[in-house]
């Protein structure tokens, strides 16, 4: 224990109080909540769905069922090369270049929509007209089922990316702007008065107090938006559309295909889990504060 | 004992603070208060609930602009918060989402410190309030003291020349608010320092008189009573029982709505 400078009055508190484990960054903690995710629970849940899919697959028909093994088989083979796709009119013959032409849509849609969105919504959390001008639209749009619009955005976009990306923004910012707006009106305003007193002039109390104390509420509206996104990208595609999940499950669909169609929403679901995965892990580093000491 | 200049730190000039109230009713919560606070001053603020004390610091603060009337600080007149005017608060105000160090150092931060400077100082303060080891620690992982603590360290990490201290030991319990009054003193007492001048809020009269130098009562938004307090430090529960000390506590009860009949001071016995 080591005495403070100044007077031996405070030595009753000096020295560790609680353990010092919780304080650092153990990796043996860290390992453990990676594992967490491969939890027995949840990997006997998944098994118990394959094994019913398998045990259906055995009475129905593969036209109708297809079984698990060779859906996974096909989506093996067809991730790479899948010739008869060109047959059917998709640009890029192999589900990998249309996962990666959707994901792409996906990225550009998440990176302009959080953009917009975390910016309104933390703007009319302290501007109160600007809240009074968008709290109608985001509300609004908030409440209506974002694809109706689509055959709309298709009239003014066309068939090629933009108007998949819209929707699929346009989604991200209603999300985004109502999580972030209420993210900023919880944070207490002490956090911004406690800064203003030690001398942090207007940007700081941006870049320090309003998005740091903030950011891991967005985040997890961030993480429900991306999740939602993939789908919505994918129907938005499957309307209209050149390349992409969507326009592969669409052709399909066409030749009556469910083994392709169940391997497509395969790797889809995939790309999504693995997406909602690394969202989490970014989340967990910019909210550990929020868990510590509990 | 701080050197005291006799240089004019903080001067409000017929000060008023009036709040619309939401069913349209006018409300004065400071009205007309004219106070001078000279350099290095320890000034405790009482008064009962609703008071107008608190207003009164915020103003200060320059977190809440007044009615009518000004602030002189150091000569100048006050338009909005600024680093000078050190202020912790009741509620916890330590930022949760960083590190205890980087709270302490957010202040010079601000100022644009250079970071290994900036740490050194943030270092000696937490080694001052007795948080060396938990420098590293998130806020959330500390007790209510300690981000008493924390904050504390952090405003005079930040030197200004003003702490203002809203009933900052409050919701403390008993042992812990006796130990940081005492870190505030050792801090404010530092040798090698013009001592800051201090305005604390508190509604706690044994509190006032073992940190004050002066202590201005307030009721229904107005000074009521303006009481220099001569006793020697280090004080203890000791000096609260010497006869003067009895005498402004009797006083400040009776500001504070808890009246009895006034004792004459020459009849006490002193413990010293």
């Amino acid at each position: 224990m080591e005495p403070p400078a100044v007077s031996g009055r405070i030595e009753a508190v000096a020295g560790p109080r609680r353990s010092e484990a919780r304080f650092s960054d153990d990796p043996f903690r860290a390992v453990l909540r990676a594992l967490a995710v491969l939890d027995p629970f949840r990997l006997a849940g998944a098994l118990l769905f394959i094994a019913v899919w398998e045990l259906a697959s055995i009475f129905v028909s593969p036209i109708i069922l297809p079984g698990p093994l060779s859906v996974l088989r096909r989506a093996a083979t067809d991730f790479w090369s899948a010739p008869a796709l060109s047959y059917y009119g998709v640009e890029d013959p192999s589900l990998a270049g249309n996962l990666a032409y959707t994901a792409e849509n996906v990225a550009i849609a998440a990176l302009i929509g959080a953009a917009i969105g975390v910016t309104l919504g933390l703007l009319s959390a302290r501007v109160w007209f600007v809240r009074a001008a968008m709290d109608p639209v985001m509300m609004t749009a908030g409440t209506v089922p974002i694809l109706i619009a689509a055959p709309f955005l298709l009239i003014w976009f066309g068939v090629g990316r933009a108007s998949a990306v819209s929707l699929v923004a346009f989604y991200i910012v209603v999300i985004l702007y109502v999580s972030a707006q209420r993210a900023a009106l919880n944070l207490d305003p002490i956090y911004e008065n406690s800064a203003l007193t030690l001398g942090a002039h207007r940007g700081r109390m941006l870049r320090d107090i309003l998005i740091p104390g903030t950011i891991p509420e967005i985040l997890g509206g961030f993480r429900i938006a991306l999740a939602g996104s993939w789908g919505l990208e994918a129907v938005s595609e499957l309307l209209g559309s050149q390349s992409g999940i969507g326009k592969v499950l669409e052709v399909l669909a066409g030749a009556t295909d469910p083994q392709g169609i169940l391997a497509t929403l395969l790797v889809l679901g995939l790309a999504a889990i693995l997406t909602d995965g690394l969202a989490a892990t970014v989340i967990a580093r910019f909210a550990a504060w929020r868990f510590a000491g509990s | 004992m701080p050197t005291e200049t006799g240089r004019r730190m903080i001067e409000l000039v017929h000060l008023a603070r009036n709040y619309t109230r939401a069913d349209g009713q006018r409300v004065s919560a400071v009205d007309d208060v004219s106070l001078i606070v000279p350099e290095g001053e320890f000034v405790c603020l009482i008064g009962p609930s609703g008071c107008g004390k608190s207003t009164l610091l915020q103003m200060i603060a320059g977190l809440v602009g007044p009615s009518s009337g000004a602030i002189v600080v150091d000569g100048k007149e006050i338009d909005g918060p600024g680093r000078e005017r050190g202020m912790v608060f009741q509620r916890d105000s330590v930022f949760p989402w960083m590190r205890v160090i980087d709270n302490v150092e957010y202040g010079l931060k601000c100022r644009g410190v250079a970071a290994g400077a900036r740490r050194d100082v943030a270092r000696d303060y937490l080694k001052r309030v007795g948080l060396s080891h938990v420098e590293r620690a998130w806020p959330r992982e500390l007790s209510g003291g300690m981000l008493k603590r924390v904050a504390i360290a952090a405003v005079f990490a930040n030197g200004g020349e003003v702490l203002l201290l809203d009933e900052p030991f409050g919701a403390l319990d008993y042992v812990t608010r006796r130990q940081l009054q005492d870190v505030l003193l050792d801090l404010w007492e530092e040798p090698g320092r013009a001592a800051p001048t201090v305005v604390f809020v508190t509604h706690d009269v044994d509190e006032a008189l073992l940190l004050a130098d002066r202590i201005v009562a307030m009721r229904n938004g107005a000074i009521v009573d303006d009481i220099p307090v001569g006793a020697a430090r280090p004080r203890d529960t000791d000096t609260l029982l010497l006869p003067d000390m009895v005498a402004i506590k009797h006083a400040l009860l009776g500001h504070l709505g808890l009246a009895h009949a006034p004792r004459p001071v020459a009849g006490e016995k002193g413990a010293a």
